[in-house]
């Protein structure tokens, strides 16, 4: 007895054991180790009181790591892909209902190390110089293991010394081997330090004197002895300063590249160095000075819906006028006379079969507008053709659903074509020169696993989509710089940042510095939302400055942010970005000149208006959907009280004050 | 005394034949869910539940189902970038705990007896013409372990009482599938529509997209006007929901395009039955008694109710407006639960009806176009 005792308390302890009722899965209850490669046959069975196994019982199995161990789903069969520790599930249904389930850990062991892979250095390296070390461990399974630690030693140190963060330091000329090694494998190259023939720095500044924001460029010319400049040669640039204010810190930012621009107006003191050659110029970045007074104007509130995209335009007849669409609600869109933007006027409507009316568009000549539908009840969805000639009695003139039956978020109108975004997937372009017929002519799509699209905007011939984890896709639909048409459009430049949040893009070209920028905005919501759907929504996210003046290598240069707040749909007039900022209602800034840095820090946000309304369809919750100037007045809408109108106040001239004296 | 034991044996008997019904139901264009509380006599929203992670954007609660132990409610999330999101949330708070990715369109679900894992149809309603997929997730990490390929725009699906046999159809191919729970795999297919059609079906049925290379395609230079993509399988029955029969082996399914219902037969695996409808049937219940079928006739915003034993429709039960949607029958197979979607911006509804009696008995209105509906429990 006591020997089958032994046997049960040894077998409990060799397996782990799952109680359903009377029945137990018995599975290794010590982790199982395997090789990469290595497939093993995992082991489960089902055995009653007496430990007998029960047969007729089906196992399956399944990995909560596929992509790192597979296991055939009911056979148990598992091959080892990737090194770590992992668990398999075992289930074995019972007869009646009800399953038995147990886990079966499984380490996977990591390969040996197979190469360290060095990032190129340069053949020469002047002495006085750091050099950071680029350093790629990879093991047998070709995996990159960043958790192995690496060393790395210098044959001679008197020559090159190695500092932290995988930092070589050319002392002094010479050779030196450098070996890095990491899991018993090394790699070593060989450094060629020579002495630095620089002796001087010669540095320019293109001014001395600017703003903040204004980007401060250096020309650094390196000099031998003779006198004789030293091409490419590696000039680290830094900066330090003071502040005006007393209570704010210096700060700025300084490219690779010698750049600087400063967030704090203050003087500082820029520096360019190689080895022990130095130089240093002083230059003064003063107030901006560019806030100006907003004032509120007029409205047309809409406060028993939510207020969704907006578009003015200058009607046939002369006068401006405003349309609106409508968001979870009635499949409205709204039309105004804003003549008179102090009187904004409701002056005619159209319903059609939508809960959401998203977008809003109206073609180049004020004749016919475009309104996408999201929430038909036949999920018939696509868009509706309206004649806007008289806006004061619209007409629908055709209803278009082909391909986009999965909802129209965005649209675009653009010489007599709609660029129609379906199933936030693709967008299509749409001839609409016979409006009462429209007919598809094309279609971009991109290729990526998961693409996704929100957003598409048609200027000068180019479609700026905005595809979310694919950042925007820049497509010629006419320009003819890649050859593209609107039944055969081509994508000839793109760019996508870490997030994944591009919502909309606006271009920007600016004439006097002859940088073409497009401006990417993001949508976030990271704060949730309210259980009960009442309280104000709270947004995240900031608009990405993008310089695309070289199409093929677009960079990331400045940014633009509200802290606590997110971006929506903006525009771009006359050097000035009007951007709604949801929670924070409408940003108005100053984009003039070259773009670098954080633009909200360097005071470059020219005015703000918020649209509180206690009347609100949700109270004094300000979410602003859009923004749009037009004739001198700044129209926005927003989600939860409908249309606004604003202004800015004129520029004051600074000499304006003693003038008046 | 008598008195006394009179009036205690009344009220004791009150008690016992009082019972409240609750029902979760989605808002397909509200981003919401309503906990729908039944007495008896009169039907109101308990708890609204704010579902999903945009204000500004309708992620569309679609399916929605009860674990079998009562203790969770899953729901999927239709609209995402691209993919749609399974969530699931505590019957006893309201509130997640757990969510996970799946494919484009998520749809119907329900969690198995036998496995207590979650079988979820990718609807792809908006997708290309091409096979879609059943997710199979684990609850209990909310992990997917494994998608299924079965048929273009998957959507009705419903798990057999023992838990061991998934069934779905395929809305515009025309198919039933049966997947076993356990072995995870298409065991069975079904063409419902009686004939095998000719056209683009049968080529796409070899196709694996999953294995070409759309990244050599050059799609803006394809001229899609001579693809054929009229040519196109589409089904004539349409599918839309598909129920199995508590005990008689049988499967039920919702011929929306053919307005029928054609019962199948699961030992011989073939159509034994076409039942004639109201227009446009949409889903289906069958009461846990196995005697009464409701299906709702989504174009004629009524509810058929079926006695399954004399395979008769007893009534049409108009729905309280427009476009009805979903159907779920209590446990002790009194009432039957619709959710009505309405249009533009009317409320949804929920109809209650009385199934002895074919009548509506109560309704409730909700946020837009109310959607996928389930019983929860009666106390």
């Amino acid at each position: 007895m006591k020997t089958i005792r032994f046997l049960l308390l040894l077998l409990c302890l060799c397996w782990g054991v799952v109680n359903a009722q009377e029945l137990k899965l018995k599975v290794s209850e010590k982790p199982i180790t395997m090789k990469i490669g290595q497939s093993v046959q995992l082991d489960a069975v089902v055995v009653d009181d007496q430990v007998n196994r029960v047969e007729d019982r089906e196992y399956l199995f399944f990995s909560r790591d596929r992509r790192a161990l597979s296991v055939i789903d009911t056979t148990g069969l598992a091959t080892a892909i990737k090194h770590g520790e992992y668990s398999i599930v075992v289930i074995s249904p019972n007869k009646d209902k009800g399953r038995l389930r147990a886990d079966i850990q499984v380490i996977i062991e990591p390969e040996a190390i197979a190469k360290v892979e060095i990032d190129e250095v340069p053949g020469e390296i002047y002495a006085g110089v750091t050099i950071p070390l680029s350093v790629k461990v990879i093991d047998e399974a070709n995996f990159e293991r960043p958790e192995v630690d690496v060393n790395i030693s210098s044959s001679n140190t008197k020559v090159v010394s190695v500092a932290p963060f995988k930092k070589l330091i050319a002392n002094s000329a010479g050779n030196s081997t450098i070996t890095v090694e990491a899991g018993g494998v090394a790699t070593k190259i060989d450094l060629k330090i020579v002495e630095n023939p620089i002796v001087k720095i010669e540095l320019v500044p293109d001014m001395t004197e600017g703003r903040s924001g204004d980007v401060f460029t250096l020309e650094a010319r390196a000099l031998d002895k003779k006198g004789k400049v030293i091409e490419n040669a590696p000039i680290n640039y830094s900066f330090t300063g003071e502040s005006y204010d007393v209570s704010a810190a210096p700060s700025g930012l300084m490219t690779l590249e010698g750049k600087f621009v400063a967030d704090e107006p203050g003087l500082y003191v820029l520096h360019a160095t190689c080895g022990s050659a130095a130089a240093s110029v002083t230059v003064s970045a003063n107030e901006r000075n560019i806030t100006r007074k907003i004032d509120l104007i007029g409205r047309g509130s809409i406060n028993t819906k939510h207020t969704s995209d907006l578009w003015i335009w200058e009607g046939v007849d002369g006068k401006d006028y405003a349309v609106t669409g409508t968001w979870g609600a009635d499949g409205k869109a709204y039309f105004w006379d804003v003549s008179d933007p102090a009187s904004i006027t409701l002056i005619d409507s159209v319903q059609v079969d939508a809960r959401t009316v998203n977008d809003v568009k109206i073609s180049e000549d004020g004749k016919i507008c475009v309104i996408s539908r999201e929430g038909a009840s036949n999920r018939k969805n696509g868009l509706v053709i309206i004649d806007v000639t008289n806006p004061r009695d619209v007409a629908i003139i055709s209803e278009f659903s082909q391909n986009l039956t999965g909802g129209v978020h965005n649209v675009f109108i653009y010489k007599n074509h709609v660029y129609a975004l379906s199933a936030g997937r693709k967008y299509y372009s749409v001839n609409i020169e016979d409006p009462a017929n429209p007919k598809i002519v094309g279609e971009f799509e991109l290729d990526t696993p998961g693409h996704a699209i929100h957003d598409v905007w048609v200027e000068d011939g180019i479609a700026y989509s905005s595809n979310w984890d694919d950042g925007v896709q820049l497509v010629d639909v006419g320009n003819g710089i890649a050859g593209g048409s609107p039944s055969n459009p081509v994508q000839f430049a793109s760019y996508a940042y870490p997030s994944g949040s591009n919502h909309a893009a606006f271009p920007y070209r600016d004439e006097k510095t002859g940088k073409f920028y497009v401006i990417l905005g993001d949508e976030e919501f990271p704060y949730g939302l309210d259980p009960g759907g009442k309280k104000p929504s709270r947004a995240a996210g900031f608009l990405h400055i993008i310089d695309f003046t070289d199409l093929k290598n677009p960079k990331e240069v400045a940014w633009f942010q509200v802290p606590f707040a997110g971006s929506h749909n903006f525009w771009i007039e006359d050097d000035i970005l009007y951007a709604a900022f949801y929670n924070a209602g409408v940003r108005v800034i100053d984009i003039s000149g070259e773009l670098l840095g954080d633009l909200n820090r360097q005071g470059r946000e020219i005015a703000w208006i918020v649209p509180e309304d206690p009347d609100g369809y949700v109270p004094n919750a300000p979410f602003t959907w859009g923004a749009q100037p037009h004739k001198g007045h700044i129209f926005y809408s927003d989600w939860n009280s409908g249309l606004w109108s604003a202004k800015l106040r004129p520029v004051v001239p600074e000499n304006a004050a003693v003038e008046s004296r | 005394m008598k008195r006394i034991l009179l009036v205690c044996f009344v009220l004791i008997g009150e008690l016992v034949a009082a019972q409240n019904y609750y029902v979760y139901v989605t808002a397909e264009s509200e981003d919401e869910v309503s906990l729908i509380k039944f007495d008896g006599k009169e039907a109101t929203i308990e708890e609204t539940i704010t579902v999903g992670v945009w204000p500004a954007e309708i992620e569309g609660p679609h399916g929605i189902n009860v674990s079998p132990d009562g203790k969770y409610w899953y729901l999927s999330l239709a609209h995402g970038n691209p993919y749609g999101t399974l969530y699931k949330y505590s019957t006893e708070t309201n509130e997640v705990v757990g969510k996970v990715e799946l494919g484009l369109f998520p749809a119907s679900l329900q969690v198995s007896e036998a496995t207590g894992l979650l079988y979820c149809v990718n609807f792809d309603l908006h997708g290309d013409m091409v096979p879609s997929t059943v997710s199979v997730v684990d609850p209990e990490d909310m992990i997917e372990i494994q998608r299924i390929e079965t048929g273009v725009m998957p959507h009705g699906s419903r798990i057999s009482p023992d838990g061991l046999f998934h069934y779905s159809v395929g809305m515009m191919s025309g198919e039933l599938f049966e997947i076993n729970t356990t072995r995870l795999k298409v065991s069975r297919v079904l063409q419902l529509d009686g004939k095998k059609e000719e056209s683009a079906k049968a080529t796409m049925a070899g196709m694996d997209h999953s294995q070409m290379d759309h990244s050599q395609m050059e799609h803006g230079k394809m001229d899609h006007s001579k693809m054929g993509h009229d040519q196109m399988y589409h089904s004539t029955v349409k599918p839309t929901w598909v129920i199995p029969h508590p005990t008689n082996n049988k499967v039920y399914v919702a011929g929306n395009g053919s307005d029928e219902i054609l019962e199948v037969d699961l030992d011989k695996w073939e159509i034994t039955n076409r039942m004639p409808t109201g227009k446009a049937p949409y889903n289906v219940d069958i009461s846990p008694d196995g005697r009464y079928m409701l299906a709702t006739y989504k174009a004629s915003a009524e509810t058929g109710v079926w006695d399954l034993k004399k395979g008769d429709e007893l009534a049409r039960v108009k729905n309280s407006r427009k476009v009805s949607h979903g159907v779920t029958i209590s446990s002790d197979s009194k009432y039957a639960f619709v959710s009505v979607e309405g249009i533009g911006g009317e409320p949804g509804t929920v109809d209650v009806i009385d199934i002895k009696k074919a009548t509506k008995v109560a309704s409730v209105d909700m946020g837009k176009q109310a959607g996928g509906i389930i019983f929860w429990k009666q106390e």
